[in-house]
């Protein structure tokens, strides 16, 4: 296997959804097929959400 | 025994994460988005943020800008395998917009979000709704270009999309109708949904059910002439005081925003009510509320004014 360091972002992640599930029971999401981490359903940062809306594009 | 435990702990870790993270590992670094989930099956819409689209597309049509395309940003959770709609902000009356186009009013939706995921920090932007003037119900390529290259930012690199059309030749005037997966009809109106994902050519139809649950973007509906008047420089002041809390005023005489800025220490807290072009200033001594007047209707700039004030009275 070829492991590697997680990244910034992913280490965030990780730590966020691992918190959210000790203190509030939030559900950590597992791919199913390979019980990889799928992501969850925690707190988004305002930076994530301005930078979607700002670059949304024009629609014809 | 204390380095026994941290050992045995950074085992658990360490497990953790070659167990959770092995596809992550066959991809470049990236984005917040990069631990993907699968693709969508269905679009979870609340009623609430149904009756958005289907109230305010049919008061677009009786209104004089009914020429024009319309539209709404969608905010709510993204989860494993559903996006559940929870917000709908609007393109804006100062959005660009002509017959064959619209392009939001993007500054007043950052303003909408903050104050709905004031709510909930979880809200996240699932994808945008926008009309048709004739009967083409599904995005146009022009549409494609511009979203192929913009999902790639949202939460599971895939956006969800609606298309509004005024083309029921009979619909239900009282009730919805669900005549396919991914289709809603109501009255003369229609919205047809579909999915793309970063790296897919085309968009697919996504199936779309109805819960009950709020539009949490309704307390801002009538307060958003004002937001608009002034989402320059509210959004300013939010990048530069993170203090700033935006709250809606419900006022039926004249719903507008109120901005609190608690200063530092024991200080006084700022309050400015923002009700169309009317701006007011008070200063908040531990809830005596007391009027002042900087002389100046741009917001950013009189808050600075009374900073200053504040700060030389010290």
């Amino acid at each position: 296997m070829d492991f590697r360091p997680l990244n910034d972002s992913e280490r965030r992640q990780l730590i966020s959804a691992l918190r959210g599930n000790v203190e509030s029971d939030r559900a950590i999401l597992m791919d199913r097929r390979d019980t990889s981490f799928a992501g969850s359903a925690d707190e988004v940062s305002d930076e994530e959400v301005i930078s979607a809306i700002k670059s949304v594009p024009c629609h014809y | 025994m204390l380095q026994g435990l941290v050992a045995s702990a950074r085992q658990l870790f360490d497990d953790l994460r070659r167990s959770w993270l092995l596809p992550a590992m066959q991809e470049p670094a990236h984005s917040p988005a990069s631990l993907c989930p699968a693709p969508l099956r269905q679009l979870v819409l609340t009623d609430g943020v149904g009756r958005t689209l289907f109230e305010q597309y049919a008061d677009h049509r009786a209104g004089p800008r009914h020429t024009e395309e319309t539209g709404w940003l969608l905010l709510g959770l993204r989860e494993a395998k559903q996006a559940i709609a929870l917000a709908a902000l609007p393109a804006g009356l100062r959005a660009e917009a002509g017959v064959h186009h619209v392009r939001f009013n993007s500054t007043a939706q950052v303003v909408g979000s903050r104050i709905v995921r004031h709510i909930d920090r979880r809200l996240t932007v699932l994808g945008v709704v926008h009309t048709h003037p004739g009967s083409l119900r599904h995005p146009s390529e022009g549409d494609r270009r511009g979203d192929r290259a913009w999902v790639g930012q949202l939460r599971g690199r895939e956006g969800v999309f609606g298309i509004g059309t005024a083309d029921v030749p009979r619909g239900a005037e009282y009730w919805a109708q669900h005549p396919r997966a991914n289709v809603q009809c109501l009255g003369d109106l229609r919205f047809s949904w579909y999915s793309l994902r970063e790296g897919q050519a085309a968009y697919r139809p996504l199936p779309v059910t109805v819960t009950l649950g709020p539009d949490l973007a309704v307390p801002l509906h009538r307060a958003w002439p004002t937001l608009e008047r002034h989402a320059d420089r509210i959004e300013r002041l939010a990048r530069q005081q993170a203090g700033l809390q935006i709250d809606v005023l419900e006022d039926a005489t004249s719903p507008g925003l109120m901005l609190t800025l608690p200063l530092a220490g024991e200080g006084p807290t700022l309050r400015i009510k923002l009700s169309g072009a009317e701006v007011g200033y008070f200063v908040d001594h531990s809830g005596e509320l007391v009027s002042v007047d900087p002389g100046e209707a741009r917001v950013d700039r009189g808050v600075y004014l009374l900073l200053a004030e504040l700060a030389t009275a010290r």
